[in-house]
């Protein structure tokens, strides 16, 4: 796994993707918190963090979607897949290397917090409960999307499943809403990761919300390992 | 070493291979032959655990491709029909990758790799970007990545496609080489390579395994034996020369490349010397022989006649 890992990581790193992901990111985000915080002599750094949602259902399927797709069109796959490696490590380190991306981006998005604290007032506790929501929401699309990337025959496609479902996910509140029957609406609310973040956005410690961040990372890397190992069976090679 | 089991694998409503079950013991050097969509790739994804069979198994050392993946890859390597290069890595540090994947030791990769490179001719591109290679240092970096972590058994399909003449026979070479005391499986369409580097061969047609042969036993069970005669003097009467010679069965006149030569391809029935008696009954007329060779063609007939059945 830690090899797989490192090439993945480095792969970022050597391509443009990660650059452009953090630029963009970090470039989005000043101009969120211009809006949002500066013009406004606003110290809030929930409502900052809540708003950056957008950016990480927009650009988190950059990030995965090559990990995927890329190595099917290359056919770079029937290196890893023929490995003694499990499948679940490699689908585990690619996950935790676009994780890593977006742990950097996130560290550096402290420099908005550091404003803060020059001309404002931080509080340590709203700091720790603000990033760890926005830390498990980030890791949770991140997983997502991974999941939706393997639906794509290209990156492309990838990345179009991953938008679709991070936007369907956000969509569940509006629907729940108009949802009268009693377990659709249920089941609706349940999924839904804006609902499960408020609780952060509050500052508050919700530890239902964590366990459920958590779990939805967990089924969604335990889908991509299923429909990757049912490729075995159903196709051959990069169709 | 390996034991392919009753494979089938169907895409679809088409079988791509069907029931297909094939021993290799530790050692061999074993050629599959047939033509294009014969199944060769399909059967090497699936004895190698890239894909799975619809149904049957492989075992490689005794455990599932599949459900053993660790343990059965351990000592696996693989080329596929197009090498799996990544495109931002240069030579070296992909050959470290496919070590590392491979479970060699981390302090002993480097010295692995230089190795690796030397055999196959790589070591002055090491720092190049596998994206800038040509197609032959492409195949050339993917066969160095299926020797890499050093596998008892070595998968190549259509190692030598793609590559110059000169690359053709380094790399025959080297397939020759890896086949001490290693257990090799590579397909090929080109019939004199399969002869050449193999101990047996199995031939593929329409996803069914048609004939499978020793190579040491292959000369001796064809009845015939085949040689290739030039010789200085117009065809005239030394066709029925060498028609009337005891042994002759069959005499095939070939286009000859000058004029004032002649030549010819004589089956004999199995039987001993046949050079011998050609180059007796040709003194004799004072033709001189400008070439005489056996011709091991009975790997092409048999190749034939296996796929026409
Ligand atoms: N992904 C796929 N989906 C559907 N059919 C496939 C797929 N891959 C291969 N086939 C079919 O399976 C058969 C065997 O293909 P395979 O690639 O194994 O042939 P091959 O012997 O390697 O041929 P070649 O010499 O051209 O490399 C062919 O008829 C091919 O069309
Ligand atoms: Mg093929």
């Amino acid at each position: 796994m830690r090899t797989v890992f490192k090439r993945e990581l480095a792969a970022y790193f050597r391509t443009p993707t990660g650059y452009v992901f953090i630029a963009i990111f970090l470039g989005l985000s000043g101009l969120i918190f211009y809006l949002g915080n500066l013009r406004t002599f606003s110290g809030d750094l929930l409502t900052f963090l809540a708003q950056l949602r957008l950016l990480c259902m927009l650009l988190c399927p950059m990030l995965t979607m090559r990990l995927i797709s890329e190595e099917r069109q290359k056919k770079t796959d029937q290196l890893l897949m023929t490995s003694p490696v499990s499948l679940g490590s490699i689908v585990l380190g690619k996950y935790l290397a676009a994780a890593t991306v977006m742990l950097i981006t996130i560290l550096l998005l402290n420099g908005f917090s550091l404003i803060i604290i020059l001309y404002g007032k931080l509080y340590v506790g709203e700091w720790f409960v603000g990033h760890l929501g926005f830390v498990l929401q980030s890791l949770a699309f991140i997983a997502l999307d991974l999941f939706m990337s393997c639906f794509g025959k290209n990156q492309i496609t990838g990345a179009i499943a991953g938008f679709a479902a991070n936007f369907f996910l956000w969509l569940t509140d509006l629907l729940a809403g108009q949802v009268s029957i009693g377990w659709i609406r249920d089941s609706l609310n349940f999924v839904s990761l804006y609902a499960r973040y408020e609780p952060f956005q509050l500052g508050q410690l919700s530890y239902a919300s964590i366990l459920f961040f958590v779990s939805f990372i967990a089924v969604c890397l335990v889908c991509t390992f299923r429909v990757l190992d049912a490729r075995r069976f159903s196709e051959g090679g990069a169709a | 070493m390996i034991d392919i089991q009753n494979v089938s694998k169907r895409y679809g409503a088409v079988y791509a291979l069907h029931d297909v079950s094939l021993h290799v013991e530790k050692g061999t050097v074993l050629g599959l032959l047939g033509q294009n969509g014969a199944g060769k790739t399909t059967l090497l994804n699936i004895l190698t655990g890239y894909l799975a069979p619809t149904t049957g198994r492989v075992l490689l050392d005794g455990a599932d491709v599949l459900l053993e993946p660790e343990e059965a890859r351990r000592h696996l390597g693989y080329l596929p029909e197009q090498p799996p290069l990544y495109d931002e890595m240069t030579v070296r540090e992909y050959l470290r990758y496919a070590a590392a994947l491979r479970n060699v030791e981390k302090r002993s990769i480097p010295g692995h790799v230089d190795e690796i490179m030397e055999l196959c001719g790589l070591s002055h591109m090491q720092h190049r970007l596998l994206s800038h290679l040509s197609k032959g240092y492409r195949q050339r970096a993917g066969f160095a990545q299926a020797l890499c972590g050093d596998p008892e058994v070595l998968v190549l399909d259509e190692p030598t496609v793609g590559l110059d003449p000169k690359q053709i026979v380094e790399i025959r070479s080297l397939i020759q080489k890896m086949g001490k005391g290693r257990t090799v499986i590579f397909s090929s369409h080109i019939l004199t390579e399969v002869q050449q580097l193999c101990d047996e061969v199995v031939i593929l047609h329409d996803g069914k395994i048609k004939t499978t042969l020793s190579m040491n036993d292959e000369v001796d069970s064809s009845q015939n034996i085949n040689v290739l005669l030039t010789v200085a003097a117009a065809e005239g009467s030394i066709v029925s020369r060498v028609n009337g010679l005891e042994g002759v069965r069959k005499v095939q006149l070939q286009p000859s490349r000058r004029d004032g030569q002649t030549t010819m391809l004589i089956t004999f029935h199995q039987q001993n010397e046949p050079e011998r008696r050609l180059f007796a009954l040709l003194s004799g007329l004072s033709i001189p022989i400008l070439h005489l060779s056996r011709e091991e063609s009975s790997l092409e007939q048999l190749f034939l006649k296996a796929i026409s059945e």
